[in-house]
């Protein structure tokens, strides 16, 4: 783990919040009013964990939860739940139920590294790659990471517009609205209320579940495609796009960097990693259920042979109205609307968070608006320029969402490789490096993720061989 | 620093003890401003990031191919 005892090197103090300096042990520490704010989210884990029982175990849950529940609910987001109800209209039940559950394990297994990453080191993924591997590669990874989230950004807004439009709300004041929640989530200039209202709208993800109900899936249908994987279906260029798409709805590079710099933030500690697992699967889990809900409530398209290829949000809850009614067909809108505007809160989290972390500049959510006008105003520009582009009329949204779902899958090895050296760094962890059947597990999926890649890009540049194989 | 942000008032020494007691050292912000040490990147490592981003390059430019495909 770090120690200050490897500082080859100083930068001037990158904090000008309110401070003060006390000598503790003969050297003068600076603290700021972000340190106090985590201090005393840290007494309550500390008290928590002191007692015994089942309640206060329950409360040191309830405390630590957060980063893993939030990516992995965050990344349920207007492009994946959209993927996701493009592959049950269009493929219905079958393969892609076990398929996604799949991707949230392989979710697991990457998110898992950037909890222990955190608390050891204290640093975002941002900062550690720029000081381990240097500004070179640093850069390379900042601009994956920049360009993908903007894109994604945009796709969360345009998710918002089309579920608001459901409702009838004009695309300017859908815009509006969103933005004023963001906003809302951030004037407390605490992490924990941030997290806790996130947390809160997060939740309302699995709307898509009473969605699926009301279909009336066929259990038994469900219980054998989760077994079987059947039915299968064509290999072709739609099937493969789907298949990235679906992918890239569950692991994306905002992830890495949004969970790791949120676990130092929230001031986790090695203490806490057990906890921060239980806080990732948790998250997958809910994540799981609300896309297998979502596939399951789009299925019946499938069946009734309607065509979902110039869907958007709004058209999928209006093509699902004579099935589910008014109520379902509006609870399925305000889904789109909540996976948008969790996603944008998350995603321009992430992008501030990794500007701060490689400009130096003071980056936490505990920062009132004054000290952390570099970081609000990052995360502000990233939200509002993305909204503004959504009003521009006659976006393909379902065309878009796919293609920003597929460029997330394609930047996603490269970021892995980065979160493995890191990870296996011992200079850095310590003990905490990953052991080997983690590393397996990180490589097959590194490999995976490129293979899916790889035979995308084969079925673009030579459909014909596909054809060749039996597919279209 | 303005003399207003060095004002030690601001922060109740409660609040300062606090924070050195509840945080681990390398958690306050003062510690961040130590870099951590480049780390040489051998043979391997450098030959995986340049194919990555080789590889990444060339599926953006399908990416594009099939969003101009798609869009005439």
């Amino acid at each position: 783990m770090l120690t200050s005892t490897m500082s080859v090197g100083s930068r001037p103090p990158h904090t000008k919040s309110t401070a003060a300096r006390i000598a503790d042990g003969g050297e003068v520490v600076v603290i700021t009013h972000e340190d106090v704010d985590r201090a005393h989210d840290r007494v309550r884990v500390s008290t928590a964990r002191a007692r015994r029982g089942f309640s206060s175990r329950a409360k040191l849950l309830w405390l630590l939860v957060g980063p893993g529940v939030l990516v992995m609910l965050g990344e349920n987001d207007g492009p994946s739940m959209l993927s996701y109800a493009a592959t049950g209209a269009k493929f219905g039940i079958g393969f892609f139920l076990p398929f996604v559950a799949l991707t949230f394990c392989m979710a697991i297994v990457v998110q898992e590294m950037t909890v222990r990453l955190g608390a050891a080191t204290h640093r975002g993924h941002a900062e550690l790659i720029f000081e381990r591997f240097g500004p070179f590669w640093g850069w390379f990874s900042m601009i994956d990471l920049g360009i993908g989230n903007f894109l994604t950004l945009i796709t969360e807004f345009i998710a918002i517009r089309a579920g608001l439009g459901f409702f009838g709300v004009p695309p300017w004041m859908a815009i509006l609205i969103a933005l004023v929640i963001l906003y809302g989530a951030l004037v407390s200039h605490r992490y924990w209320t941030w997290e806790r209202i996130t947390l809160a709208a997060a939740l309302f993800n699995l709307v898509f579940i009473p969605v699926a109900l009301m279909t009336h899936p066929s259990w038994h249908s469900v219980g054998h495609s989760f077994i079987t994987w059947q039915p299968l279906p064509g290999f072709n260029k739609d099937t493969l796009l789907i298949v990235l798409a679906d992918i890239g709805a569950t692991v994306t590079p905002w992830m890495l960097f949004f969970q790791q710099s949120a676990t130092v933030d929230k001031g986790m500690t090695t203490k806490d990693i057990r906890f921060g697992r239980i806080d990732t699967v948790l998250g997958a889990a809910l994540a799981t259920a609300a896309a297998v809900a979502t596939i399951l409530a789009t299925a019946p398209l499938f069946a009734h042979q309607m065509t979902a290829d110039t869907f958007q949000a709004a058209e999928f809850a209006q093509a699902l109205q004579p099935l589910i009614g008014r109520f379902g067909a509006s609870l399925f809108a305000l889904g789109m609307v909540e996976a948008g505007i969790v996603a944008s809160i998350t995603i321009s989290t992430s992008s501030a968070y990794a500007f701060g972390e490689v400009t130096h500049k003071p980056h936490s959510l505990n920062l009132p608006m004054g000290q952390g006008k570099a970081f609000y105003s990052v995360l502000t520009l990233c939200a509002v320029a993305a909204a503004a582009i959504v009003l521009i009329p006659g976006l393909p949204l379902v065309y878009v969402v796919l293609v920003v779902n597929v460029v997330a899958v394609l930047a996603m090895p490269p970021a892995l490789v980065f979160l493995f050296m890191l990870v296996n760094d011992q200079e850095i962890m310590g003990d905490l490096v990953s052991p080997r059947w983690a590393n397996g597990l990180a490589t097959a999926v590194v490999f995976i993720l490129t293979a899916a890649g790889v035979l995308f890009g084969i079925s673009i540049i030579a459909p014909n061989i596909f054809a060749a194989l039996g597919g279209k | 620093m303005t003399p207003k942000e060095q004002s030690p008032v601001l922060i109740s020494s409660a609040d300062q003890k606090l924070a050195l007691s509840s945080l681990e050292h390398d958690q306050l912000v003062h510690a961040k401003k130590h870099f951590i040490p480049r780390r040489h990147l051998k043979g391997p490592e450098l030959f995986v990031l340049w194919a990555l981003r080789i590889y990444l390059l060339f599926m953006m430019a399908v990416v594009g191919y099939q969003v101009w495909i798609a869009a005439h």
